[in-house]
């Protein structure tokens, strides 16, 4: 670590590609986030509606959220419902299908593309798909009553629609979790496994040892970008159930979006920053649980 | 690996120049040049006027915007915040109520004069339209297309079976009665505001007081519309339309659906959708109990300026064009909506038979029930109001709380809101 | 061969895998085949109660009411033009800046991306507003430069770059300077071609974010010939109805190029880098 000793100008030298090489995106976040985040935050303080001036209320949206908004805690717990749901499933079918997708199979690209497809369609067309299996005549339904279990609602019935919301999130989604997987292996040197396979090891423990560990660093970025994501799921209710049915699938975000809807500005924009301390907070744990330490 | 960087940076950079010298259409210098939004989308009754309202009025040039109806909301509560308004916008009725109290469309009355076209306000339009584009004494908007229920029915299983289309509740309940085989051939039941204050208005109750400070939908009235509605879900005579039961289009198609509640616009849905039902359906008057009078709900699509437009001279001008009665005649023939001028309506052009149903003259039927209906009340909290409805009705249907529980929190909930 | 297993097993396990290969992408292409079907067929079929499955007859209006309109063309170009300009943007600024966070030291290096990352977890909307006037300060609406610039790099992006980065052994980079490289060369002709499988998925996931986006192009745009794919075509909506069989035309033809740079990415980058099977 001689960088510290060096005089400044050897030091300029050799930071400043660093520098260089940020430079963009720094600009780029400060521009058109980091400014409009501070403008929402400060927005959060007040009562602003868009077209009149806006009145200083202090922390008072933030207070009525937590002691007066039935609806906002509601769509906390169903927010953290969702999460718990999405990530335990997501991350997991994503590995298993890029290891068998990383198999020397024949017609290895029509399955890759087969498992990206969902993704690739637009979340009106899944949504309105799985309506139709989620329908009270519809293929679930059939399939359960054939087998003497009676029928769901899907999406009517309170205790399902989060559930039914998750499986048809989980099933669109997870194709990005295969795309990144897969990439992760490809950058496992084969020589490991060979090295291995000589020793004698057996499949579990290839993947105990060596893909397991080298895969650490994208599980981190999938764990966070998942809450990260997750926690702001809005698409799927929106096109699937808006909100309902008796608000057991709103959400955070889409919360946030009917108060901006109403043009209540100052209340929604409270509501993103609890949000965001939440996810702060969640990311910070993660990164210390999961983090590289360098 | 070179080529492809170098090909993509020059991307980036032909790209990026350009954008920034902006490839935006020329804008004309001198005329005035309006921006109008239009939500009709593929079937808009503007577009075609267009040209012609130019040649009329060489100095302005009309930038149209089409756009479909979600677009046009999200849009509008972004844009409205900033300096760069359009001109003239058309928009949903239900979205007055966020709009108006801000101040957010420009009191048409000094415009106008009062009268549109020629004609005083009050001889253009219905009592319950003049009462929707009314907001505080101001004229905020001018009502283009309407929207108010009345009683779809399959005319033909009412045939079959010696029916008259019920003008009771009692009857309601009679004829029901009567069709209902095996689940099939019901009334529809929707949970929210729209249906649910059709029975309420007709038994006599209603959603907020005068001053618009308290929810009434509580009170003995309303509670027993509510209830009778319910009881007919009760009764296997109705039929709980949620979103696992599909598009309201199939159920009718395929016959669980044999009676509902709906607005002009259907119309153009049934025919659209389920033209081998032509002949099958009719339109009468939404039945009302014993001792009750007709009403409905009044929505449809409103033509306003925006407070900040710079250009309002033009912009009535313009808007005086659509509402000229010949004009509105686009409405039904491009849009199939009810136009909303009174003397459009009493024009042959509506009052032709329509084979589609039966021969018969529907849009009479939708213009009768204009004449009692009436919008939902114009307060900030509108929103919260139709969701808290919206709500109970689904607790209703899903019995997890009688009719007086769900109504009296929903009250609750509304009188929270309204007290902010 | 050091495995000593049965062929039988062998062939067993190889039969698993195909089937199970087999049925599950067979599943997760059902709703994209009944996108292409309702696409093709009449309005008033595509609701059918039991659905059908195959389109009969096979019309082909929902294409006709779209293609016939010559204003497509454009938005085509408008939408390629875009989300060429974003993705060649993310691949060159994200892979640079990941570079930099993850393999070159510098003061407050790790601070600067854990702040980046806090606007991850904002929801859009909340940004929009603000967004919107400062891009029509700056005289930007309705032009390309709204459409592109601020969607020209993300820390998704340089975060997805950065983790596949920490997976190039700092051996090599320092081999490569020794050799006299300059830090540019060391990027451009060692870090560049390792961490292709990266860039690829980053092509991908950019692509078609952009390809796809809607909310912030539409609210953006004022003018129809500046209109991207997504946003004209919701104009083909009516007011009250859908036209089911013209909506799926419609999201059946911005499907096409997503997939086209799917296959293209996946084959070039990914598909023939393990010669000898990586097996897990």
């Amino acid at each position: 670590m001689t960088a510290r000793l060096a005089p400044p100008i050897t030091a300029i030298r050799k930071y400043y590609l660093g520098y260089l090489f940020i430079a963009v995106p720094v600009a780029s976040s400060i521009i058109f986030l980091l400014i409009p985040m501070l403008t929402s935050l400060i927005w959060s303080f007040t009562d602003f509606n868009g077209l009149q001036p806006p009145h200083f209320v202090g922390l008072g949206n933030y207070v009525e959220l937590f002691t007066r908004d039935k609806l906002f805690i509601k769509a906390l717990q169903n927010t953290a419902i969702f999460v718990v749901l999405s990530l335990g499933a997501g991350p997991v079918l994503g590995l298993l299908t890029a290891l068998m997708l990383n198999q020397n199979v024949r017609l290895r690209a029509l399955f890759r593309t087969a498992y990206f497809l969902p993704v690739m369609t637009s979340m009106v067309v899944v949504a309105t798909l799985w309506r139709m299996l989620y329908n009270e005549s519809g293929l679930f339904n059939t399939i359960l009553s054939s087998l003497g279990l009676g029928t769901v609602g899907w999406l009517s019935d309170p205790n399902w629609a989060l559930v039914s919301v998750v499986i048809a999130s989980v099933w669109q989604g997870f194709g990005y979790e295969t795309v990144i997987f897969l990439s992760a292996l490809q950058t496992i040197p084969g020589e490991l496994y060979e090295a291995a396979t000589i020793d004698g090891a057996g499949a579990l423990a290839k993947f105990r040892f060596i893909t397991l560990p080298s895969l650490r660093s994208v599980i981190l970025f999938i764990y966070v970008i998942g809450i990260i994501g997750g926690a702001q799921v809005f698409d799927q209710v929106f096109v699937m159930t808006q909100g309902g049915p008796v608000n057991s699938t709103t959400t955070i975000v889409f919360y946030l979006y009917r108060r901006f809807q109403d043009l209540r500005l100052g209340y929604a924009s409270a509501i993103a920053y609890i949000l965001f301390l939440i996810l702060v907070g969640f990311s910070f744990v993660q990164w210390r649980v999961l983090g590289e330490r360098d | 690996m070179f080529v492809r960087k170098s090909a993509l940076l020059t991307l980036t950079i032909v790209a990026l120049v350009v954008g920034l010298v902006g490839l935006g259409p020329a804008r004309a210098q001198d005329k005035v040049t309006l921006s109008v939004w239009d939500y009709y989308g593929d079937s808009t009754p503007i577009k075609p006027l267009v040209d012609k309202f130019q040649q009329e009025n060489p100095a302005i040039a009309i930038q149209l915007e089409g756009l479909d109806w979600n677009t046009t909301q999200e849009k509008l509560n972004v844009v409205l915040t900033s300096e760069d308004t359009p001109d003239v916008v058309t928009i949903d009725m239900t979205w007055l109520p966020k709009f108006a109290p801000l101040g957010a469309f420009t009191d048409l009355t000094a415009l106008s004069g009062g009268k549109l076209n020629g004609v005083a306000l009050d001889k253009s339009y219905t009592p319950g339209a003049l009462q929707s584009i009314t907001y505080n004494q101001q004229t905020i908007a001018m009502l283009y297309d309407f929207d108010v229920y009345a009683l779809y029915y399959r005319a033909d299983l009412f045939d079959k079976k010696g029916l008259q289309p019920p003008k009771t509740w009692d009857d309601l309940v009679n004829v029901a009665s009567k069709l209902v085989e095996n689940k099939k051939y019901q009334y529809e039941y929707i949970a929210d505001p729209f249906h649910a204050v059709q029975f309420i208005y007709e038994n006599g109750g209603g959603l907020l007081n005068e001053d618009n400070t308290k929810a009434i939908f509580a009170e003995p009235k309303a509670v027993s519309a509510v209830e009778f509605y319910a009881s007919l879900l009760k009764k296997a005579l109705a039929i709980n339309w949620t979103v696992d039961s599909g598009e309201v289009i199939q159920g009718i198609k395929d016959g669980r659906i044999a009676m509902f509640s709906d607005g002009p616009y259907f119309m153009g849905i049934l025919k659209t959708a389920a033209p081998e039902m032509a002949g099958q359906w009719k339109v009468a008057a939404h039945p009302i109990p014993k001792d009750g009078k007709p009403g409905s709900y009044l929505g449809g699509t409103g033509l306003v300026i925006p407070t900040k437009s710079k250009h309002k001279e033009a912009a009535w001008k313009f808007i005086e064009y659509l509402m000229r009665p010949e004009n509105q005649l686009n409405v039904y023939k491009v849009a199939g909506a009810a136009p909303a001028l009174s003397a459009v309506l009493e024009s042959p052009d509506l009052n032709a038979a329509d084979p589609y149903f039966g021969g018969q003259k529907p849009f009479a039927v939708f213009y009768e029930a204009m004449k009692t209906a009436h919008p939902f009340p114009y307060v900030r909290q509108w929103d919260d109001i139709g969701q808290a409805i919206t709500t109970a009705m689904q607790e209703i249907a899903l019995g997890q709380k009688t009719v007086q529980q769900a109504l009296e929190d929903a009250a609750t909930t509304t009188n929270d809101a309204l007290a902010k | 061969m050091a495995h000593a297993s049965k062929p039988r097993s062998r062939w067993m396990t190889r039969g698993l895998l195909y089937v199970l290969l087999a049925t599950s992408s067979v599943l997760m292409m059902i709703p994209f085949y009944w996108m292409v079907s309702s696409s093709l067929k009449q309005e008033a079929a595509v609701f059918a109660s039991p659905p059908n499955w195959l389109p009969n007859p096979v019309s082909f209006n929902g294409y006709q009411n779209i293609l016939s309109r010559g204003v497509f063309l454009r938005y085509l170009l408008n939408s390629v033009l875009v989300s060429v300009g974003i993705t060649a943007g993310h691949v060159i600024f994200d892979t640079l800046a990941a570079y930099a966070f993850a393999k070159l030291r510098f003061p407050g290096r790790n601070f600067i991306f854990f702040i980046m990352l806090l606007g991850l977890m904002v929801p859009f909307q909340v940004n929009l507003i603000p967004l919107y006037r400062i891009m029509s300060s700056l005289h930007w609406l309705d032009t390309f430069a709204a459409l592109i610039v601020p969607n020209m790099t993300s820390i998704f992006g340089i975060f997805l770059m950065r983790q596949f980065m920490f997976s190039i052994p700092d051996e090599i980079l320092d081999a490569a300077r020794i050799d006299g490289c300059s830090e540019w060369g060391v990027v451009g002709k060692v870090v560049a071609p390792l961490a292709l499988p990266g860039i690829a998925t980053l092509v991908i996931f950019v692509f078609m974010e952009s390809w796809n986006s809607f909310l912030w192009p539409r609210i953006v745009t004022t003018s129809e010939a500046m209109f991207t794919l997504p946003v004209g075509l919701a104009q083909l909506q009516m007011k009250n109805t859908s036209n089911w069989a013209t909506n799926m035309a419609g999201t059946t033809l911005v499907a096409l190029p997503m997939i086209l740079v799917f296959l293209l990415m996946q084959r070039r980058f990914m598909a023939d880098l393990t010669a000898g099977a990586v097996r897990g």
